[in-house]
Order: structure tokens, then sequence, then C-alpha cells
């Protein structure tokens, strides 16, 4: 990297320049060892597993550039890897289960839990948690209400949970994205009502990022139909 | 205290160590096993993410790290229960 010491700003510390080179090393070689087993190894389920290996090894390369901008990069970096080993597993899962067509059940649960706390409590929990998310607002203030909104589908997964309020989730995460839309655009248009576009955006991502957790549960929907 | 360096090549070592036990390591015939070896190398992500002071990518990586391994038990416990061959 002798030519790259132009490009670095004074900012960054020597150590982080230091350790640079084998930071990178380490992720090339874990991300090569992980695509050397995913193509060398049968299985589909396999593959799912050493993909979770690869997202880990681009996640260190991210690290690597270190500063906020590596903050910054590595949170969308985790939820797209989140959102990827999801749908594999889905499809793979589905895939299997037309082509056994043996019916299983939503959450793989040793003991059948009907138990009536699983009735009452979810909703009094998911309330406060949707609540204090919307208090916060952006990112964090999102994941905290899709836990909430998640939280209270897989305990009532055993119950049966009504179909219909995954087609309003689906809608109200479309209108979510046009206020984040339009917050980004006052930045530009009218800079000085930058307080409004913040809050536009903010409250944007907060519904986007709480919907996108709670739309686990679309991927359950058919199976959703199929028991109730 | 400990040396910074110490933290960044345990780090290093263990995600190249976690890496190579997931793909051939002892006793990976079963996914259960491969699953909880790509644990090891989830570590030394950790690691380096301590190194550089990224906290809030830590805090959000191991409750992501924690939900994937939710995720990839559930799938292989559902596999096996239908009884496929992958």
């Amino acid at each position: 990297m002798t030519g790259a010491e132009v490009l670095v700003p004074n900012v960054v510390s020597p150590l982080v320049v230091s350790i640079y080179k084998p930071a990178i090393v380490v992720g090339l070689l874990t991300g090569f060892i992980a695509l050397l087993g995913i193509a060398f190894k049968k299985g589909d389920l396999t593959a799912l597993i050493l993909t979770d290996l690869v997202g880990l090894a681009m996640l260190v390369i991210v690290a690597a550039v270190a500063t906020d901008l590596a903050e910054a990069l590595v949170l969308p970096g985790l939820v797209v890897e989140l959102a990827e080993i999801l749908a594999i597993g889905e499809i793979l899962m589905s895939r299997e289960m037309r082509k056994t067509e043996k019916p299983v059940g939503l959450i793989p649960l040793p003991l059948s839990l009907d138990m009536e706390i699983l009735d009452t409590a979810p909703a009094f929990l998911a309330i406060i948690l949707v609540v204090h998310g919307c208090f916060l607002t952006g990112f964090t203030g999102g994941a905290v209400a899709g836990v909430g909104i998640l939280f209270y589908v897989l305990s009532k997964t055993i119950r049966g949970v009504p179909t219909h309020i995954w087609e309003g989730i689906a809608g109200i995460s479309g209108m979510a994205w046009v206020l984040w839309l339009v917050g980004f655009l006052l930045f530009f248009v009218a800079p000085q009502y930058w307080l409004l576009g913040l809050f536009l955006s903010a409250c944007g991502i907060m519904v986007k990022v709480a919907s996108k957790v709670g739309l686990i549960g679309v991927m359950g929907r058919e199976e959703f139909k199929r028991e109730k | 205290m400990l040396d910074i360096y110490v933290w960044f090549y345990t780090g290093c070592a263990l995600m190249i160590l976690g890496s190579i036990a997931t793909v051939i390591g002892p006793g990976v015939k079963d996914p259960v096993i491969r699953t909880l070896n790509t644990e090891v190398a989830a570590v030394g992500v950790s690691m380096i993410f301590l190194t550089y002071n990224h906290t809030i990518a830590l805090l959000t990586f191991v409750a992501s790290t924690l939900i994937i391994t939710m995720i990839l038990l559930r799938a292989i416990v559902r596999l096996e229960e239908m009884e496929a061959k992958v």
C-alpha cells in the first residue's frame, strides 16, 4: 500500500492505517475459504451456512475502512446479510416442502406451548415496545418497534394470526418510503426547513425498518392460511 | 492494559480458524455443528470491531448473529422434519 498514503486523510489514526492491510487480507482469506467450501461441498444447507461465513468476511473488509464511515456501512451490511440468509432459507424450505409434500410447523417447537399467557401478554409488551420505538424514531426506534411486532407475531402464531394484518403492514411500508423521499427532497429544495425534513426522514425510516422486521410474518402467510 | 494489537490479531486468528473449522472441521457432516462453528468466526469479527471502536456496529452485530443462528437452526430442524435430502 505504498501509493495509498496520499489518499488517507489526516483524521484517520496511524493505528488504523497500520492494521488496514492485515484486516483486508484476513477478510479476503476468510471469504476465499468459505467460497471454496461452497464450491466443493455438496448440499444446499451447507451452502446456506457457508453464505453466513461469506457475510462475516464482507463485514471485516468494511470494518477495515474504520472511522464513522465504516460504522455507517456496517449497519446496512448486517441488514442485507440477515435478509439474504432469511430469503435463501425460506426458498430452500418451501422448495423441499413442495418436493416432499409433508406439512411441518412454522416454528418447530418440541412442546405444544398453548398457554393462556401467550394470549394476554404479547399485546401489552408489543404496545410498550412500539410506543417506545415511535418515541425514539430513526433506525434504532424502527428496530425496537419491529421487535415488538415480531414478538407479537411469534407469540400469536401458535394460536393463529389474522392474515389481513400483513397486507396492511406492507401498505404502511410504502407510505413510509414516500415520507423518507419527501424528507430528503426537502433538504435540497428548501434547506431552511431542514428540521421538518429531518423529522420526515426519521419517521419514515422508523416505519420502514419496523415493517421490514415485521415482514417476516408475510413469509409465513401461506402457512397461516393453511393452518387457520 | 493489554496491547490493542492483541485484540486485533486474536480476532484475525479466530476468524481464519473458525472459517476453516466451518468448512472442514471435525463432525461438520451434522449441520448443527457446522452452524455452531460459524460462531467462532463471529467472535473473531466482534473482536475486530472492538479494535476499531465500532460500538453501535458491534451491538447490532451481536443481535443479528443471534437472529441468523436462530434462522439457520429453524431451517435445519424444519428440513430434518421434512426428511429432505440436503
